[in-house]
């Protein structure tokens, strides 16, 4: 029953208000954070399960009558459920504590699950105007959630996210509709059938570029990516979190993936734009993380860097690539994840997101200390951490698919990346306790277990990859390269 | 043909009158008057269901709801318009509803006659039994909106 996916976050979602009348908090975080537990319980045991005939296309009868309520999973879609799972539950769990102080938490929790249901629902969707909505579901929601604090920084963030959103919905509208009146079809076959009997090549290449501006903003790809460092950082940390790990994901990376590699057919062309897009991003972004002073904003140049690489791998087109490209989306998404949160501790505890005001927290925040140098160490690509196996594996794809450049670049900047995340740990945590900071104390219970959980994930992935690889990543890859 | 390009430039002038107009019922009239445009481009196009859709819904009743919101939410330390323009603009607006009445009226009596228009029962069948995943999709967009006004426009005596 894989529309559960999309009905009972979105069902819990509207009666959450109600129940925020009953209980203000205790209950709210019971219903979210039960709902977000049930459907990761769901992705790691059931969903697989579903799926070992192939993929599975669902079609829905609606009292009696068989409608087109029409939702199919394969081995991507189910990688990128299990991504989406993962960091909602622990972003849940560290709602609990942290967004206490902001009220009205029946509310949050229901935006929360609308934003969730709209990526799960774009993840489900094999029908290019499916996709669309479900990109606007999402979309909405993180709107009013960068806004949640209703701060002068918060509304003006979410409104410049907002107006460049609109162009990046708009462009990809009118590809969508272009195609529609070309091929006659929505439906990720049939466009796709479509499009390989039509003799015009250039409207297709107008489409396919419309498409890319349109999700290259959404997953704030340079030099896309203007409002990514003003949306991320005003956020409440667990949102930051949602959109810097899962939602430029969902709606940037994996639309755009499988609208290129499902639909339009990679050529080369195609895979050495994505490619240079991606190695862009990479270098650009690592360079602007290194001059910042907010700590959020830091690790918000650092999502904009990393999903180059992720972008740099997919564009490749070679199973090694796509792997590695997927396997650091992963990655990414649990260390960025735990990274955001844990920037939301601090922020709780100091008051402030400026580095050079921090010093010597790992005295007072030894957990949330831990937890970021491991966060730190998987994206910067330290052995044994799961970051370091999806760079690898990216970098030997560059090299074997005789990318020297590429691979060079992607080497380079790995090191610029540690490089940030030291400047990072040596600000915040380690050095001389700064006297302002002598009544400091660890971050509460659920919010220290979310990032542990996190923390221990990561770890978790890092050893175990190659088993990670066999049962999740590779039956994408296979999807995305072979079609099957 | 010219009437097609006036239209189209009507469209253009009015979208842009919506976001530049300064005082919000002005705003929210050049919005309507610019949808009431799109919904006839609509319907010479061959799309009556949309042209209906675009009038009744987005001219008609979003406007209404609009003016409603600005009516109720207008403090003293707004703009204040001239003594004309507070004359002129309830006017306009009675002008435009009569005008989208009209036209609505028109409209509606001529689908049958269209020969683009779509065989009785299609439209139905299509928005039900094709594209009902749209509609699951609609309400959560809808459910998202509610609660972004919820949490927008909620008291903010929590936060620190």
């Amino acid at each position: 029953m894989i529309f559960l996916y999309i009905a009972l976050p979105l069902a819990v979602a509207a009666v959450l208000p109600l129940v925020g009348k009953i209980s203000k908090k205790a209950l709210p975080d019971l219903l979210g954070n039960a709902t977000l537990a049930f459907l990761l319980v769901y992705t790691a045991t059931g969903a697989k399960a579903l799926l070992a005939g192939g993929p599975l296309v669902q079609r829905l009868s609606w009292f009696g009558e068989t409608v087109n309520l029409q939702v199919s999973v394969d081995g991507f879609g189910l990688f990128m459920l299990l991504a989406v799972q993962l960091v909602s539950l622990a972003v849940g769990l560290f709602s609990v504590n942290y967004m206490d102080h902001y009220g009205a938490k029946a509310n949050y929790y229901a935006l929360l699950l609308v934003m969730i249901a709209g990526m799960n629902g774009l993840i489900l969707s094999a029908d290019l105007f499916n996709v669309y909505i479900f990109l606007e579901v999402a979309a909405v929601a993180s709107y009013a959630l960068v806004a949640y604090g209703l701060e002068h920084d918060e509304l003006e963030a979410s409104f410049k996210y907002l107006m460049l959103s609109v162009i990046a919905s708009a462009a990809i509208l009118v590809s969508i509709a272009v195609l529609f009146g070309m091929t006659g079809g929505l439906s990720f076959s049939a466009v796709a059938e479509g499009l390989r009997s039509l003799p015009s090549a250039g409207v297709t290449a107008l489409c396919a570029a419309l498409f890319l501006m349109g999700f290259g903003l959404k997953a704030a790809l340079v030099p896309f990516h203007a409002w990514l460092p003003d949306a991320h950082p005003s956020a409440p940390a667990p949102i930051s979190a949602v959109l810097s790990g899962l939602l430029i994901k969902v709606s940037g990376v994996y639309a755009l993936t499988r609208i290129f590699f499902n639909v339009f057919g990679l050529t080369p062309a195609l895979s050495q734009v994505l490619m240079w897009l991606g190695a862009v991003s990479v270098v650009v972004a690592a360079f602007l993380a290194l001059g910042q002073k907010d700590v959020k904003r830091m690790l918000a140049y650092s999502s904009v860097s990393q999903v180059g690489y992720v972008i740099l791998g997919i564009g490749l087109g070679t199973p090694l690539g796509v792997a590695g490209g997927l396997f650091h989306l992963l990655n990414h998404a649990l260390a960025k994840g735990l990274l955001f949160l844990n920037s939301g501790s601090v922020q709780q505890a100091t008051g402030t997101r400026n580095l050079d005001e921090m010093g010597g927290l790992a005295k007072r925040m030894p957990v949330t200390a831990g937890t970021t140098i491991v966060g730190s160490l998987s994206i910067a690509g330290i052995p044994p951490l799961g970051g370091f196996w999806s760079k690898l594996l990216i970098i030997m794809a560059l090299v074997q698919a005789g990318e020297g450049a590429l691979a060079v670049i992607a080497v380079l900047a790995s090191v610029l990346t540690l490089w940030y995340y030291l400047i990072l740990q040596r600000k915040a945590f380690f050095g001389k306790l700064n006297e302002r900071w002598k009544g400091v104390r660890e971050a509460p219970f659920w919010m220290t277990a979310a990032t542990v959980v996190l923390a221990l994930l990561v770890i978790g992935v890092g050893i175990l990859f190659a088993a990670v690889l066999r049962t999740w990543v590779n039956p994408a890859v296979d999807i995305l390269t072979r079609g099957f | 043909m010219v009437l097609h390009i006036a239209l189209l430039a009507g469209l253009v002038l009015f979208s842009a009158l919506a976001i530049l107009a300064r005082d919000l019922i002005k705003s929210a009239i050049s919005l309507a008057v610019s949808s009431l445009l799109l919904g006839i481009i609509f319907f010479r196009m061959g799309a009556p269901y949309a042209g209906v859709f675009e009038i009744s819904v987005v001219a008609g009743l979003i406007t209404v709801l609009f003016i409603l919101t600005i009516a109720l939410t207008k403090t003293e330390g707004d703009v204040r318009e001239s003594k004309l323009a507070r004359i002129v603009f309830p006017l306009a607006f009675v002008v435009f509803a009569l005008v989208d009445a009209l036209v609505m009226k028109g409209l509606l009596a001529r689908i049958p006659m269209l020969q683009s228009a779509a065989p009785p029962g299609t439209f139905s069948d299509v928005l039900w039994k094709e594209r009902t995943l749209d509609l699951v999709g609609q309400i959560a967009v809808i459910l998202a909106g509610v609660f972004a006004v919820l949490a927008l426009f909620r008291k903010r005596d929590h936060h620190d």
